[in-house]
């Protein structure tokens, strides 16, 4: 019984981690019509700029030196809002110029962008791993019965449920959030009302790289932070949102959770193969649903 | 690219091949160099480094036939390639070490068995969904031929499989050297280089030439058209997912007899070889010599491999290298060293 809710557990701490790292790569895709394959170096971005101001080690290029170090919820929102730093940058000067040509070249462009970061990531922190240490009330398990379970993975559901609550009320609360989501679906239209189009577009993808931080912090303490711990990440969110449907918001979060069991399980019952449980599961529901479960662009 | 449609009636050679006669010179003339390059080069090194060229330019070449020619992404064709290496490997370690055509049969026919469903299952979903599944399927196979260590030999490759309890025909714990043989005649052994070398070459250009005629056929037109404009190719009454599943598995064929050519070259094959990062070196390749082109990806397998051969030794950060240089080429010269030699050869007058 105590296993049992563990992978449930175990589920809910996975699809919550999947569900900000691929909304956060569908909101880019349904105001952008890009698809950020650097998504995943921006997750383990935020992991490492988490780290260094936790830690308060700062490496950069030779130019190292130290500082006390932050507080962890300091650190929580600053970390994320650095790599919106770091989106906002990319979407000026490599996005940007790139809005009219096929798609097929931003694919690649993100490509090789991917590849960039990983480097210079490794290049700057090495291939050891890190961890982000938590608060002290976070470290111990929590007892329920003769059931324990760690503390933090408690925490990180709370963080998921916050940062999905906070999406929500901007989505459907402010001015930004509302014209993001008129957008998404005629932009021309929404253009012609006088919102400024590109604004709009340039928030929405430094929203998506903001959520893509948070979940990188999110995981620090949780598992090795790694140059190469957003490849996995990258691919996981690919099935989440091909099987929930590119820019549908809700089929993320239904499809997010369903690959956090079905890989919580399969990482239970058989090890060495739990992801090639999720494709089966993914070409199965591929073949009744093409365009995922709640069909493509259905941006709300 | 000839005109297909208004061909003006010329030899028979020049209307098979719908190439231009200038075009034809300069391939003979290429081939004719690649023929007597083992006499200049002599170093065993280089000349195997020529054969990797030769077999990264035809996995180049068959993901432009999707890439160029069909307007689909695969971001890691190069696991396609391990598929068939991995097929034809196994194949001449556990059933047959003698014959090579029966191992190069195995090794392509393993791979369309493979890229068959992944192929049908890919085109049913938008050509977005379809480059990410290519990446998803190809890190399931990089997975599986990682983990499963009794059938793959896990990180170090097959080399490793044989150590643990596969049958010893191998001799220094290889896959085993391969007698040429063509009928009744034994043309060399892959344990030459140079045999190697020419038998490369001799598949690589009939590879070139089945692959330039498939192009320039009406099937190529098709897959053009689906490349153009997919909607208006199915409102013509051209069934899309169908001749998009025929190109798919054109290029994993390509991908696959590149993988088992590099099985008789390496004599083993690792988990890295499939690794996203050399699918990133192929899409590269593609891109640095232009994609449409057919040539153009040897050119630019060429050029990386001897590039990358001059750098791997200056830096260990190759992964920074890679990204600035992919991203270079897609802002500033997106269709590579073939559009820029097309762009030189018009005239002003065309030039828009």
């Amino acid at each position: 019984m105590a296993s049992v809710i563990q992978i449930i557990l175990n589920g809910l701490v996975l699809g919550g981690v999947f569900l900000i790292v691929a909304i956060g790569l569908n909101i880019i895709y349904g105001l952008n019509r890009v698809m950020n394959l650097a998504h995943g170096s921006l997750y383990a971005l935020g992991a490492y700029f988490g780290y260094t101001l936790v830690t308060g080690k700062v490496l950069l290029f030779g130019l190292d030196f130290e500082f006390g170090g932050l507080n962890f919820f300091l650190a929580l929102i600053l970390a994320p809002a650095l790599v919106g730093l770091v989106g906002w940058v990319l979407e000026r000067v490599l996005i940007e110029p790139m809005r009219d040509r096929p798609m097929i070249y931003t694919l690649i462009l993100t490509y090789g962008l991917m590849f960039l970061i990983d480097g210079l990531i490794k290049a700057n922190w090495g291939d050891t791993p890190h961890y982000i240490i938590p608060p002290e009330f976070l470290q111990k398990p929590v007892y329920i019965g003769d059931f324990s379970y760690p503390a933090y993975r408690f925490a990180l559901l709370v963080g998921v449920a916050v940062v999905m609550g906070l999406l929500m009320t901007l989505l459907n609360r402010t001015r930004m959030g509302i014209n993001m989501r008129a957008a998404a679906d005629i932009p021309e239209m929404v253009s012609a009302l006088g919102v400024n189009l590109k604004a709009v577009r340039v928030g929405a993808f430094v929203l998506g790289c903001v959520m893509a931080g948070i979940a990188g912090f999110l995981v620090g303490p949780l598992y090795p932070i790694l140059p190469i711990m957003g490849h996995d990440m990258l691919i996981s969110s690919f099935v989440v949102i091909v099987i929930g449907g590119l820019g549908s918001l809700r089929g993320v979060i239904v499809a997010a959770l369903l690959v956090g069991f079905v890989q919580a399980l399969a990482e239970a019952v058989i090890t060495n193969f739990a992801m090639v449980i999720v494709y089966m599961l993914m070409a199965v529901i591929l073949v009744f649903k093409p365009y995922g479960i709640l069909g493509e662009g259905k941006f709300e | 690219m000839s005109n297909r449609t208004n061909q003006a009636p010329g030899s028979l050679l020049r209307r098979w091949s719908g190439a231009h006669p200038l075009s034809l010179g300069g391939f003979v003339l290429v081939v004719a160099g690649m023929v007597v390059l083992p006499l200049v080069v002599t170093n065993p090194f280089y000349q195997n480094l020529w054969t990797r060229i030769l077999i990264f330019g035809l996995l180049a070449m068959s993901l432009d036939v999707l890439l160029g020619f069909t307007g689909l992404l695969s971001f890691m064709h190069n696991s396609y390639l391990g598929l068939a290496a991995y097929a034809a490997g196994l194949f001449t370690i556990n059933v047959n070490p003698e014959s090579l055509w029966l191992a190069m049969l195995v090794g392509v026919v393993f791979t369309m068995i493979i890229a068959w469903p992944v192929g049908w299952l890919q085109v049913r979903t938008g050509g977005l969904a379809f480059a990410l599944l290519t990446m998803a399927f190809g890190m399931m196979y990089y997975t599986v031929a990682w983990k499963w260590h009794d059938v793959t030999g896990g990180d170090d490759g097959l080399v490793a499989a044989i150590e643990h309890g596969l049958p010893k025909v191998a001799e220094e714990g290889m896959v085993p050297y391969l007698d040429i043989n063509l009928g009744p005649w034994n043309l060399g052994n892959t344990s030459d280089p140079v045999h190697v070398y020419y038998l490369v070459l001799f598949i690589v250009v009939v590879a070139f030439i089945l692959t330039h005629r498939m192009v320039n056929s009406p099937l190529g037109a098709v897959l053009e058209a689906i490349r153009e404009n997919e909607e208006r190719a199915s409102f013509v009454g051209i069934n899309v997912r169908r001749f998009k599943l025929i190109g798919w598995l054109v290029a994993c064929g390509l991908a696959g007899l590149a993988g088992t050519l590099w099985m008789f070259l390496e004599r083993n094959i690792a988990p890295d070889t499939m690794h996203a990062f050399e699918g990133a070196e192929v899409l590269m390749m593609v891109l640095l010599g232009g994609m449409g082109s057919l040539w153009g990806p040897f050119l630019g397998a060429g050029i990386f491999i001897l590039l990358k051969d001059c750098l791997s030794s200056a830096t260990e950060h190759w992964e920074i290298y890679v990204g600035l240089v992919v991203i270079f080429l897609v802002l500033f010269l997106p269709k590579g060293v073939a559009g820029l030699s097309s762009m030189l050869r018009r005239k002003p007058s065309e030039n828009k």
